[in-house]
């Protein structure tokens, strides 16, 4: 040890980190279980709600809100409802909005909560709820985004609406069959 | 025997090298050290500042509404990015600016080069916050800071490495002290991780490995390694005896260095990834346990003993604390990852808790121990012990309320979404802790402004120590 050299500790720690990083970098590139095809029925964003999904990332909305149900005990509510979240249905995703923390509710199926199809209601709540969050909920504790253009409420209103939607569009048609 | 870290303090301008005229300031020993500490301890207001101004928008969400700018969403990155390429990576950078000459016998290769970088780094790092604020975020976590100034830090990194490896290849002392160790850990898969995490454009659960792949190689093989490197040079130190055991720091850094990198997927445990991306982090994540138990045995063997110099040593006593928070961190992340407790406690506050452990418990009072010992034994200045009295109690007690009501809040939401709850029927329960998680940070925040006004009377009004006061200080400080 006395007149260890520094070249050992370098190539040592060289196959170490290279070892990580084959397991967690090139191994999910190469695996054939890594999921990299789209789900059934997952539709690429239309250019409005890419827009959106950019003001998502530029306003750090997925610092409170995940986009990721999971299939464990706290999350039972949402697998009843929405089912468990898949690989595939974040194909078109880059970057990823999967979250760490939820200091609001998960919203990767928010577009089934507040569907298109309801119209004028969904979409004025959403933008109210943007504007102005503790007019519908006194104790939220969302900041209020009143300083959007209506422009980029309505993009965001579209993002907003088109997560998980294309689930029940995915079932509506396997009923239709 | 004298281990490596009991040589002389002096300051070097190599050996026999005899500068040719009088040296510019910026070649001057420590300019570069300098540099790096005192905007790391700037940077580290900062991020505690924006930390407190973010911890009152969640219970008091109307504070500072309607500037673009200060919203949440953006505050919180630039509290994150400045917390780790501000004041972490500056501050440590810092210490190791002042340690690898010391532990190599050798001048630094170029304190220009380490001065420039550290403006640059300023500069830049500046540059990436505003354009953040201004919106240009990337959006996924630990990389928002925009094209260019992302870039921009992988290639000051590179120019570091460059600096610190050549002094350390040009070495005249020719042993390697555990602090190069992880020093060279620290500095050499830096830019291949980085740049994969900035610049990769893969997609959907691809991205989501990956972005976990490099940002917990940024809190475990970057920050991590840096402070403990500085704990292993400082402690022996400020206790005046050796290392209790080179064997157990041997075994410490190579289980650390062989089981962190793999961490990264316990970020997506139960998530949608394939299970042996799960499994294997969840070990790799369950087998810290191994350097974590290395490193207490390590440094409480080497504290053992010493109360007298913690009665009356502020610094020490900042990287005692620092030391218990690392091994409460890094067991509390442990834990976090056993699948069982994972699936109850992730999404809550509880990860904020164990990162604030991290960040605030170890790598706050590490740098702070740190500056004090600086002060004292390189700059042989006598700082206010007063005001470091009360820093130091400031800091822990903002640091146990912080911890303790993040950890119950994470508790209370882990139990209740487990009972069929959501996060909105928790909002009341949480209301008390984020109050009290916004005094911590302004108790925290206080000791802050006492103890940048203790660095700043310091240094531009010197009072010199006594000369026999560190002699004295170093006999009376070897107990049993």
């Amino acid at each position: 040890m006395r007149y260890i050299s520094v070249f050992p500790i370098v190539a040592i720690l060289c196959i170490l980190f290279g070892s990580a990083f084959t397991g967690l970098v090139i191994a999910p590139g190469v695996a054939s279980d890594v999921v990299r095809a789209p789900s059934v029925g997952l539709v690429a964003y239309s250019p409005s709600e890419a827009k959106g999904r950019k003001i998502y990332a530029r306003e750090g909305c997925v610092y409170c809100h995940s986009q990721q149900v999971r299939n464990v005990k706290a999350d039972e509510n949402l697998v009843a409802a929405f089912g468990v979240s898949k690989a595939g249905d974040y194909f078109y995703d880059l970057p990823h909005f999967l979250g760490t923390s939820r200091q609001g509710p998960d919203l990767s199926n928010e577009g089934r909560v507040w569907r298109r199809e309801i119209g004028a209601p969904a979409r004025d709540y959403l933008i109210g709820h943007f504007i102005n969050p503790r007019q519908y909920n006194p104790n939220s504790i969302m900041p209020a985004f009143d300083y959007l253009s209506t422009q980029e409420l309505s993009d965001l209103t579209d993002y907003i609406q088109s997560l998980g939607a294309w689930k029940d569009n995915v079932k509506v048609a396997a009923a239709g069959l | 025997m004298t281990s490596i870290q009991d040589r002389d303090n002096s300051v070097m301008l190599g050996n026999g090298i005899k500068p040719k005229s009088e040296p510019l300031p910026i070649d001057l020993p420590d300019s570069a050290a300098q540099i790096w500490l005192y905007s790391g301890i700037f940077w580290m207001s900062v991020t505690m500042l924006i930390g407190v101004v973010e911890a009152i928008k969640l219970f008091y969400p109307e504070f500072l509404q309607g500037v673009p700018a200060l919203a949440y969403g953006r505050l919180r990155p630039v509290h994150i990015n400045v917390g780790l390429f501000g004041f972490m990576s500056m501050g440590y950078l810092g210490a190791t600016f002042y340690m690898v000459p010391r532990l190599t016998q050798t001048p630094l290769f170029s304190e220009r080069l380490g001065s420039l970088t550290a403006w640059f780094w300023n500069f830049n790092l500046l540059g990436g916050c505003m354009g953040i604020l201004m919106g240009f975020s990337k959006g996924k976590e630990y990389t928002e800071i925009p094209f260019p100034f992302d870039m921009m830090i992988g290639l000051l990194v590179i120019a570091i490495a460059g600096n610190l490896f050549s002094t350390i290849t040009l070495r005249q002392e020719r042993r390697v002290y555990v602090s190069l160790w992880y020093i060279l850990l620290a500095i050499i898969p830096f830019p291949i991780y980085y740049t994969l995490g900035n610049a990769s454009k893969f997609s959907g659960i691809e991205d989501a490995i990956i972005n976990w792949f490099y940002s917990h190689n940024l809190f475990g093989i970057w920050l991590t390694t840096l402070g403990l490197a500085t704990l292993y040079y400082m402690v022996p130190k400020q206790v005046n005896k050796p290392l209790y055991s080179h064997i157990v720091s041997f075994v410490g850094f190579w289980t650390l260095a062989a089981f962190y990198p793999w961490n990264g997927g316990h970020h997506v445990i139960w998530g949608p990834v394939p299970m042996w991306v799960m499994t294997a982090s969840v070990t790799a994540s369950i087998a810290m346990f191994i350097p974590t138990c290395a490193t207490m045995i390590n440094f409480g063997g080497t504290a053992w003993g010493t109360w007298e110099i913690m009665k009356r040593d502020v610094s020490y006593r900042f990287s005692l604390l620092a030391y218990v928070c690392y091994v409460g961190a890094s067991l509390w992340g442990t834990v976090l990852a056993v699948m069982s407790l994972n699936a109850m406690l992730h999404f809550t506050n509880m990860t904020i808790a164990h990162v604030h452990l991290g960040f605030l418990g170890f790598g706050v009072p590490g740098l702070i121990a740190f500056t004090y010992f600086y002060l004292e034994r390189s700059l042989k200045l006598k700082y206010s012990q007063n005001l470091a009295e009360w820093h130091f109690w400031l800091t822990m007690l903002g640091i146990i309320g912080y911890v303790v009501s993040m950890g119950i809040s994470g508790w209370i939401e882990g139990a209740a979404w487990e009972a069929g709850g959501s996060p909105q029927s928790t909002m009341v329960d949480r209301y008390p802790y984020h109050v009290a998680r916004a005094v911590s940070g302004l108790i925290v925040l206080a000791g802050q402004f006492l103890f940048v006004w203790n660095v700043y009377k310091t240094v531009n009004y010197p009072v010199s120590l006594p000369t026999d006061s560190l002699d004295s200080l170093q006999k009376t400080g070897v107990t049993s």
